[in-house]
């Protein structure tokens, strides 16, 4: 027994078919590194005007109509705001906002960031880049496990919950109304149907140029007017001019949860699975080694 | 031609003497039992290229299953610290890092590795690779419960800012504890010096050469298990 070398030797091959195991591990649960998504002038987008806006909720029934969403109770201490927000089966809202200008209508749905923080943590793909822009929703593929409805940074997406204890749930969102641009019927049911086009759709590009535009004229009635949605998680499918800070609004200036989504997905778990390949190709290593330093014969 | 024989032919008796009670390796295999189908479920959500397993019906299944083994999993301490409260306490009490670990530590890759016998100290009834992966399984026991409790009932009820965090802890204590399972696999399974652990761990009792050489210090008692240690070092500076 002492008679053993105790330097620690491997051939050439045996370290690099191990090395190699080591990095495919590592990598094969590794998802690719892309740059930040950005929204691109040719897609779809929504822009809403909350100076143009009625409040006659048209767009709400128009969404609940066209999705087959069913009625939500009404809270009969709450005049206007009922239903009071957006829900599984709500998926377009308006409500009351106090600003600077006082109190007015705003619209609620999807904002459908092109750096959206629920496609980065939704495990099963049901939710989606769609190539038009938005983010798509497959019901089909989702499971229920709810991680998009706690990385939103604007509380979109809802469970709907068939059973909290065996989990069975699906997660229910505004989609553009994938189907309808889709089958090519036409553009979101909200835009098409508000009367008085304060949500009206098109290319984004075009859009922002309306919205820029829209911004100097109320800038000129002395309104503090400003484009919402241009930048923010890389790029929001629907545009919003508000007329004072994004927080009264109650919408974030800037979305931090893309950002710590990105760092658990492509930080940790990339991290995670060096540790995995590592412990793999440790033991490995340490069984192939192992098998010829020690004989059975000499173990007590 | 003529056959030679090496050594002289004799027969093999061990000596068994018991190292784990019946509870002990019970509560080890439904922790087992409970912790592998965890693992897989949860991976299934973690590994993107297993996303197809994830989706729609069979991803409401590994949920479910991921559920009924997690309460099984959580209650098992909990049963346990009920039926043989002072045994739970003593068995931690076992985990608790003492001097004895910072030379194993030392002696280990010599002794893992190389096999040399001479460079590991004397241990107790767990040495200190052991008392890792105890207290590894204790520490994430706790944050699997804290964090996944609140993942499963708390939506819509914490904070999201939390919830955030949660997953991201439970998902480190679940790379910490199956990395270490891994390597405590390999030692129970294929490391030729630890034959004896999966014996003992079936059957409760471990052989007493083996109970000599790796757990020196529970076998012998720490006075005597040292004098021996000496001994055998000096033996070895003489060769």
């Amino acid at each position: 027994m002492n008679g053993k070398k105790s330097e620690i030797k491997m051939s050439r091959r045996e370290f690099l078919g191990l090395s190699a195991l080591g990095l495919g591990i590592s990598l094969a649960g590794a998802r690719p590194a892309t740059a930040v998504r950005a929204a691109s002038p040719d897609e779809v987008a929504i822009l809403y005007d909350p100076v143009k806006c009625v409040g006659c909720k048209a767009c709400q029934m128009a969404c609940k109509r066209w999705n087959r969403l069913p009625n939500e109770s009404t809270d009969p201490l709450r005049i206007y705001e009922s239903p009071w927000g957006l829900s599984a089966i709500t998926w377009n809202i308006i409500k009351l906002r106090r600003t600077e200008v006082g109190w007015h209508f705003f619209n609620y749905q999807c904002m459908h960031c092109a750096d959206a923080a629920c496609v980065e943590v939704c495990p099963t793909g049901a939710l989606s880049h769609d190539p038009l822009g938005f983010v798509s929703l497959d019901r089909d593929k989702c499971n229920g496990c709810g991680y998009c409805t706690q990385f939103c940074p604007y509380g979109v997406p809802h469970l709907q919950v068939a059973n909290l204890l065996t989990g069975e749930a699906k997660s229910a969102k505004c989609t553009l109304c994938q189907d309808r641009l889709w089958a090519g019927i036409g553009g979101p049911s909200c835009a098409e149907v508000c009367p008085v086009g304060a949500l009206t759709w098109g290319k984004r590009g075009e859009l922002l140029e309306k919205a820029r535009a829209r911004v100097t004229e109320l800038q000129s009635r002395g309104m503090n007017a400003r484009i919402y949605g241009e930048n923010e998680a890389g790029g929001l499918h629907r545009l919003s001019i508000l007329l004072d800070e994004p927080e009264q609004y109650g919408l974030p200036s800037v979305p931090k949860t893309p950002a710590f989504a990105r760092a658990w997905q492509r930080v940790i778990q990339p991290l995670g699975n060096v540790a995995f390949g590592a412990a793999l190709v440790g033991i490995l290593g340490a069984f192939l080694f192992v098998r010829r330093k020690i004989r059975m014969e000499e173990v007590r | 031609m003529t056959v030679q024989l090496k050594g002289r032919a004799e027969a093999i008796t061990i000596q068994w003497i018991p190292k784990y009670t019946f509870m002990e390796r019970l509560g080890h295999w439904l922790h087992t039992a409970t912790f592998v189908p965890l693992a897989v479920t949860g991976m299934i959500l973690y590994f993107p290229f297993l996303q197809p397993l994830a989706q729609g019906e069979a991803g409401l299944l590994i949920r479910l299953v991921h559920r009924i083994a997690a309460v099984i999993f959580g209650l098992l301490p909990i049963l346990y610290f009920i039926i043989q409260p002072r045994r739970l306490l003593l068995n931690i009490r076992e985990f608790l890092p003492n001097k004895d670990d910072l030379g194993w530590l030392k002696g280990a890759p010599a002794y893992y590795l190389l096999g040399r016998h001479e460079a590991m100290p004397p241990q107790g009834r767990f040495n200190a690779g052991e008392k890792m992966n105890g207290l590894v399984m204790i520490i994430a026991w706790f944050v699997f419960g804290l964090t996944g409790l609140p993942m499963w009932f708390g939506k819509g009820v914490i904070p999201p800012e939390l919830y955030r965090w949660l997953v991201v802890f439970h998902d480190l204590a679940m790379i910490v504890s199956v990395c270490m399972f891994l390597v405590h696999l390999y030692l129970a399974v294929a490391h030729p010096l630890m034959w004896a652990g999966l014996v003992s761990m079936r059957f409760g009792v471990t052989s007493a050469d083996y109970a000599a050489e790796h757990h020196a210090k529970w076998y012998y008692g720490p006075k005597r298990a040292m004098e021996i240690w000496e001994a055998k070092k000096r033996e070895a500076a003489q060769h």
